[in-house]
């Protein structure tokens, strides 16, 4: 099954994912490195931007949308709707500046919680710019703390020297396609997609008869 | 569910930000800021919308190379109105006659403000300083009687550096100051650095929104550029400072700062100031998360885009609100918060913004129409899009769009329900 599909519509699986943390922490830069391998500058996310990545993991053809919200408190109100169906969330912080961090376990995991519309939903914390290394504030048993206390992984990555950035969206997706619900979805979400694909030419067919 | 969530006004916990920014200054009675959008009257506009025929043309033209004709043919169509019964003129020599017919306007002693948004609202020529003061006049910042600029720029340039010493100076800066003041005075005018960015120093692809550290701009712009926001931040504690107010004021300042006229470019961070809180004026609850469902919030803004695009083109309304699920939330957020900066090549921006400045209906109400012509313009590449397509399409708008079409097609929409019902 997966084959066939895979074939007409280029993926076998199809997830969304949505990075949150606060502003400045590199969620953007991390996106823009995960996909153009290029570090660029870029100004602030205003609302939300999103970009597609299509890579395999484990033998699979995946299609990762991936919503980069904007990381400034003003917003926030806006940010519920983005989680809405979203398999998996990457929490960002810095790890060169420490409200960051604190701001994941006592805003942003709340947040997740109100909002997330997926039980299964699968987490991953990742703590940005360790290619900083002297000024960092916060360690590496910090994170893994933090980490266990959400109940998810920890990855401390670089978007600059691009230390773990596959890493940390490979690593989410392997997540979520254990767990079963969520492969569910994310191979509904495809089939959807080609059945229509399928249904438009047979439509112009039937026309081409009748006429 | 939008819906559902405006229609649950918040008790308000900010009195009135701009009124916040009046009692911020020591001269209160002289902020006079954004008028209140007035009340639209069907009849002044013209509504023969241009067919459907052409908007597919312009879909084309995005594919195809052929879009050259379309596009002049357009172009001179508008301007033939504008100027006197000129037919087929070059588009150089039309251009030249708005340059000249601007600066005729200008020159007036009492500038006729109808006249000049008419003529600004098809795109002001650059260089001369021309749009600078154009745009201070459409914002209402210099008043329409040429006589008392030099005195109304005087006293802003006073006001401007007497809130400056009073917000952003600490006590221990003060005492920096004068010290520094004394050893330094010669040392200032060893340099040619006045403080200002001289025209010849600022190449082409350079402005206020180049990312880049080698940038000029970004080099000179951060002390202006901080100026301005600290201080309006200051003055607006509740909005502070959001992210992308930078890309509003960016337009601004770029216009003002490479005004030729040497007294101009010394009042550019003062006149910056007083015009961003102008081009803010109507739009500033924007930015304010408090009142995102109030009636002036963003929530209502973007309720009311879609509102605009049902009256105008139902089919695309549906398509994009029910098949694909494409929320104006996902991509009309940035696009009306930051006034369309970041959707455009810089030289577009400032061509959108004199159509903006010169709605005499105000910013917001031209703002909604240019961001519905924006969808109306890729319709066809819309209706064939899924979610995914359609939402990379509106989060990077093509380039190539024919520019003067759109701001046509925006100029020729039905302005709201109520009205469009009305002309039925």
């Amino acid at each position: 099954m997966s084959s066939s599909s895979g074939q007409s519509s280029g993926y076998d699986l199809s997830f969304k994912i949505l990075l949150i943390g606060d502003s400045g922490v590199g969620k953007s830069s991390l996106l823009v490195t995960f996909i153009s391998n290029s570090v660029e500058d870029l100004a602030p996310t205003i609302g939300v931007d999103f970009k597609i990545k299509v890579l395999t993991v484990a033998g699979k053809r995946l299609k990762l949308t991936i919503w980069d919200t904007a990381g400034q408190e003003r917003f926030r109100t806006l940010t519920s709707s983005y989680y809405r169906g979203a398999q998996g969330i990457i929490l960002v912080y810095d790890v060169t500046r420490r409200e960051t961090f604190t701001n994941l376990s006592e805003v942003w995991s709340k947040e997740l919680e109100l909002y997330s519309t997926n039980q299964d939903c699968v987490k991953i914390l990742v703590g940005n710019k360790v290619d900083r290394e002297s000024e960092r504030a916060v360690s590496r048993e910090e994170g893994l703390a933090l980490a266990k206390e959400l109940g998810c992984l920890l990855l401390e990555s670089s978007a600059k020297t691009r230390e773990n950035v596959e890493q940390c969206f490979e690593e989410l997706a392997l997540k979520i396609m254990e767990a079963p619900s969520l492969l569910e979805e994310g191979s509904t979400s495809v089939k959807r997609n080609v059945l229509k694909q399928k249904q438009e030419p047979q439509a112009s067919q039937n026309g081409g008869c009748c006429s | 569910m939008l819906k559902g969530k405006l229609k649950l006004p918040r008790p308000l916990p900010i009195p009135d930000q701009l009124g916040s920014l009046i009692a911020g200054g020591s001269e209160s009675e002289e902020f006079e800021f954004g008028e209140e959008l007035e009340p639209i009257h069907p009849a002044a506009l013209r509504l023969h919308r241009e067919s459907d025929d052409a908007e597919e043309a312009i879909d084309n033209d995005d594919e195809g190379g052929g879009g050259g004709n379309g596009m002049d043919h357009k172009t001179r169509q508008r301007l033939s109105k504008d100027t006197i019964n000129r037919v087929s003129v070059l588009k150089s020599t039309s251009e030249e006659e708005k340059r000249s017919d601007l600066e005729h306007e200008l020159s007036q002693r009492e500038i006729n403000l109808e006249k000049l948004q008419r003529i600004a609202s098809t795109g002001i020529p650059d260089g001369g300083g021309l749009r600078a003061t154009a745009w201070k006049l459409l914002l209402g910042y210099l008043p329409s009687s040429q006589d008392l600029w030099e005195k109304e720029l005087k006293e802003n340039i006073q006001k401007y550096s007497n809130l400056k010493e009073e917000l952003l100076l600490n006590p221990s800066e003060h005492i920096w100051r004068e010290g520094k003041e004394l050893s330094s005075t010669n040392q200032h005018k060893e340099g040619d650095s006045d403080g200002l960015l001289r025209r010849h120093e600022i190449s082409q692809e350079d402005h206020p929104l180049s990312l880049g550290k080698a940038s000029l701009w970004s080099r000179y712009f951060k002390e202006a550029m901080k100026n301005i926001l600290l201080l309006f931040a200051k003055l607006n504690p509740v909005i502070c400072y959001v992210q992308g107010m930078n890309e509003v004021l960016a337009p601004i300042y770029y216009v003002f700062t490479i005004d030729t006229h040497k007294q101009n470019a010394v009042s550019a961070e003062a006149d910056c100031f007083f015009c961003f809180v102008r081009v803010l004026g109507d739009s500033v609850d924007h930015f304010c998360q408090q009142l995102d469902n109030s009636s002036s919030g963003i929530l209502s803004t973007l309720s009311r885009l879609s509102d605009l695009l049902k009256v105008n083109d139902e089919q695309l309304w549906h398509h994009l609100e029910f098949t694909t699920k494409v929320k104006p939330q996902f991509y009309a957020f940035r696009w009306i918060t930051l006034l369309l900066t970041q959707e455009f090549k810089f030289e577009s921006i400032l061509r959108i913004w004199d159509t903006l400045l010169s709605n005499p209906f105000g910013v917001q109400d031209m703002l909604l129409r240019v961001c519905c012509a924006m969808l109306l313009c890729v319709k066809s590449k819309l209706l064939g899009g899924d979610f995914v397509a359609n939402l990379k399409l509106l989060q990077h708008y093509p380039e190539d769009i024919n520019l003067e079409y759109l701001l046509q097609v925006a100029q020729d929409i039905s302005p709201d329900t109520s009205s469009y019902c009305l002309s039925l």
